[in-house]
């Protein structure tokens, strides 16, 4: 659905089904240079399982205008910002890569309404090099199609797709094409200066899931295991695939979240 | 890290890695209609399209989808869709985009079949096109009306071999938010992949060089993902609300796929022309060798062309490699690596002549299909267009001397020696 947020058009994928407050919502967060399309197999999945979904294109990103937020806090605020309006008291947050971060602020911004936290190819802490940084800034298509090579596992090489005669790269390169032209490097930079994710990620008290990628170039499963070492309690799994998990394993993560979930209060 | 596989290796590999259970190397036949679901769950999830899997082989097929993900990595589209031939694709692809009142505009010069559909076929269901000449961007770009959905043509024109201006002709669809969808038959992705150049759609008949031996019918609609559905009044069957499923919009859920996922939901639960498994297979095969044999069929087809042109008995040579076709300077920019392997020609003498030459060859074959490892012929004018006229001929772009020739990968001084039997019985015939 679009709504008008902050005087422009924003996205929300709510996963075919219409939104409904009273129920348990899952917001999900993209990741640098994405959109709600890197839920394609989650949005749907959940709603269709009960639950109310939101998926938003941060401004600037797939349909929502805008101007792209600065930083992992300007993200969270937005997405405060936005439960707030869409007056949502009961949410697991699901993010994926740079969404990991924004998640960990919110962890902070959120009060009563948090109810857990779902880390997809997850950290602490996401730099990214010199290089992409530049190359985001002098050619986000050129910088885009090389973070969807990285990104992808063996699958991605291999056209191998769950879903019938897709191709995670010709799906990948378009889906962060779609986007606004600026709104990657403003991404990338974003995720290169946060430094909170440590004390962050030590300070969260509600229940947390994590589900890494054995092949993860973009946040290395090394950097993702230290990372929940900082979280009290944190489920963990590992999947044998690269960092675009969500599209790679939909239905082995989907079924992870989906148990998390049922044992949720 | 990524490998970022080359065209030759993407077609040997892509789509398909041996399975864990059976270390199959080839890709496995699936013959089978149906696919067992693990919980009822699972069976609504794949109903409602919550994720990808296969439920009834009409809508998807293992083998069928390896053929699909080869041919979207080949083509660098985000998604695929095999079925059961060329002119289904094309169909396909016209329906999930045009509704009654809606406009089209092609190319003049293309395969009888695209041409029949198009001016015949479709207009019964309130869907009109206007042909114009492919090679004249400026009267594609003339021909656009508010109401116009795609503009469609092939690359190489069958039979006639006019080539499209691909870059110029997708800026104009670009500029007025039109998808371009191109027949990509005659080039395959080997030659020339249309998507680099701003092509939205492409539609193959893979019953030619892409399966390359003559063995199967099929077909296949590659989605580039680079078109912007977004605009719910003009694309209503894409952005706006699907008649089952909740009403989903395509273009929200699936973005770069909604085509796909579109014609998955509609075309194939609802006309239902699948590729049979086995076919997918044999297409697949095909594939496998496209580079070396699309390099070996230009190697022959410009050997064979020198051949013509200096033959005494050849009146005149159509390829657009060479400088006298009138669109070879956009051939040397857009096929730089050839523009395939069909060639027409004249043999001095006519009709009759037409007639004595295709009787009297033994190596190449002479029937009604393009694109087969083998040499093959046509005489249109003894065969498929006997009953017109010289004159009606001309009207069509056709003589009654023309041959039409696909050239194959046979040892090329077999293929010569051949044609001079044929030229042999042409030159008795004129004395
Ligand atoms: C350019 C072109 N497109 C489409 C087709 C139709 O293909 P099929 O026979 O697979 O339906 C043909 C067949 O000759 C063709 O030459």
């Amino acid at each position: 659905m679009i709504i008008n947020f902050k005087g422009a058009e924003t996205y929300l994928g709510t996963g075919g089904k219409s939104l409904d407050i009273n129920k348990r919502t899952l917001c999900f967060l993209h990741g640098s240079g994405q959109n709600h399309l890197s839920f394609i197999q989650q949005a749907r999945f959940f709603a269709y399982k009960g639950y109310s979904v939101i998926v938003p294109d941060m401004p600037a990103h797939g349909f929502s205008d805008g101007n792209p937020c600065k930083s992992i806090k300007e993200n969270a605020e937005w997405i405060n910002d936005l439960l707030v309006k869409l007056n949502l008291k009961d949410v697991v947050i699901i993010g994926h890569s740079q969404g990991c971060l924004v998640a960990l602020e919110l962890n902070r911004i959120l009060k009563n309404s948090l109810k857990a936290l779902i880390f997809v190819a997850g950290s602490n802490e996401i730099p990214v090099n010199q290089f992409l940084l530049d190359l985001s800034k002098e050619n986000p298509q050129k910088a885009s199609q090389m973070m969807v090579t990285w990104g992808h596992g063996i699958d991605g090489d291999m056209s191998i797709n769950k879903w019938p005669g897709h191709s995670h790269y010709g799906e990948g390169n378009n889906i962060m094409c779609m986007n606004k032209p600026t709104a990657l490097k403003y991404d990338l930079h974003s995720c290169n200066d946060y430094s909170n994710g440590i004390d962050a990620a030590k300070n969260i008290k509600v229940p947390a899931l994590a589900v890494l990628a054995k092949n993860d170039q973009m946040t290395p499963l090394k950097s993702g295991l230290k990372f929940v070492e900082l979280i009290k309690n944190c489920e963990t799994h590992i999947l044998d695939c690269g960092h675009f998990l969500p599209s790679e394993r939909p239905m082995e993560l989907n079924s992870i979240i989906n148990s998390f979930l049922s044992k949720l209060k | 890290m990524s490998e970022n596989y080359k065209f030759d290796t993407l077609s040997l590999h892509a789509g398909h890695i041996p399975d864990k259970e059976t270390g199959s190397r080839a890709v496995p036949i699936y013959q089978t209609t149906s696919y067992v679901f693990n919980s009822t769950e699972e069976a609504a999830s794949l109903y409602n399209m919550e994720v990808g899997g296969h439920l009834y082989t009409r809508i998807s097929n293992p083998t069928v989808a390896a053929l699909e993900q080869r041919l979207a990595a080949l083509e660098g589209g985000a998604s695929a869709l095999a079925c059961s031939s060329g002119m289904a694709a094309m169909h396909l692809v016209v329906s999930a985009i045009c509704s009654s009142g809606d406009h089209i505009v092609a190319s003049s010069k293309m395969y009888g079949a695209n041409i029949n559909l198009l001016q015949h076929t479709m207009p019964r269901f309130g869907v009109n096109t206007d042909f114009v000449n492919p090679n004249d961007p400026e009267a594609i770009k003339s021909a656009i009306k508010p109401n116009t959905k795609l503009v469609f043509g092939e690359v190489i024109g069958n039979p006639g071999l006019d080539i499209m201006d691909v870059p110029e002709i997708a800026k104009i669809c670009n500029s007025k938010n039109i998808p371009l969808v191109l027949d990509a038959t005659f080039n395959t992705p080997y030659l020339m992949q249309p998507f680099k150049h701003g092509a939205n759609i492409i539609v193959h008949s893979l019953t030619k060089w892409l399966g390359g031996h003559g063995i199967a019918i099929g077909g296949a609609i590659v989605n580039g993902g680079n078109f912007d559905w977004g605009d719910k009044d003009k694309f209503p069957t894409i952005s706006g609300p699907h008649f089952a499923l909740g009403g989903i919009s395509f273009w929200e859920e699936f973005g770069p796929s909604a085509l796909i996922a579109k014609i998955r939901a509609e075309g194939m639960y609802n006309f239902g022309p699948s590729l049979s498994p086995t076919n997918a297979f044999h297409l697949m095969q095909g594939i496998e060798t496209l580079p070396l044999r699309m390099k070996k069929h230009i190697e022959n087809t410009h050997t064979i062309l020198d051949f013509l042109v200096n033959h005494e008995m050849v009146e005149w040579v159509k390829h657009p490699d060479l400088d006298t076709h009138p669109d070879h300077e956009v051939a040397k920019r857009i096929l730089p690596k050839g523009s395939g392997s069909i060639v027409a020609f004249g043999i001095k003498g006519g009709r009759e002549a037409g007639k004595a030459f295709i009787e009297s060859v033994k190596l190449a074959s002479h029937l009604a299909n393009v694109g087969d490892a083998k040499t093959l012929l046509i005489h249109p004018g003894s065969t498929t267009h006997s009953h017109l006229s010289s004159e009606a001929m001309k009207e069509g772009g056709l003589t009654d001397d023309m041959i039409r020739l696909s050239v194959g990968l046979e040892d090329i001084n077999d293929i010569t020696k051949d044609f001079e039997r044929g030229f042999k019985a042409v030159k008795k015939l004129n004395k």
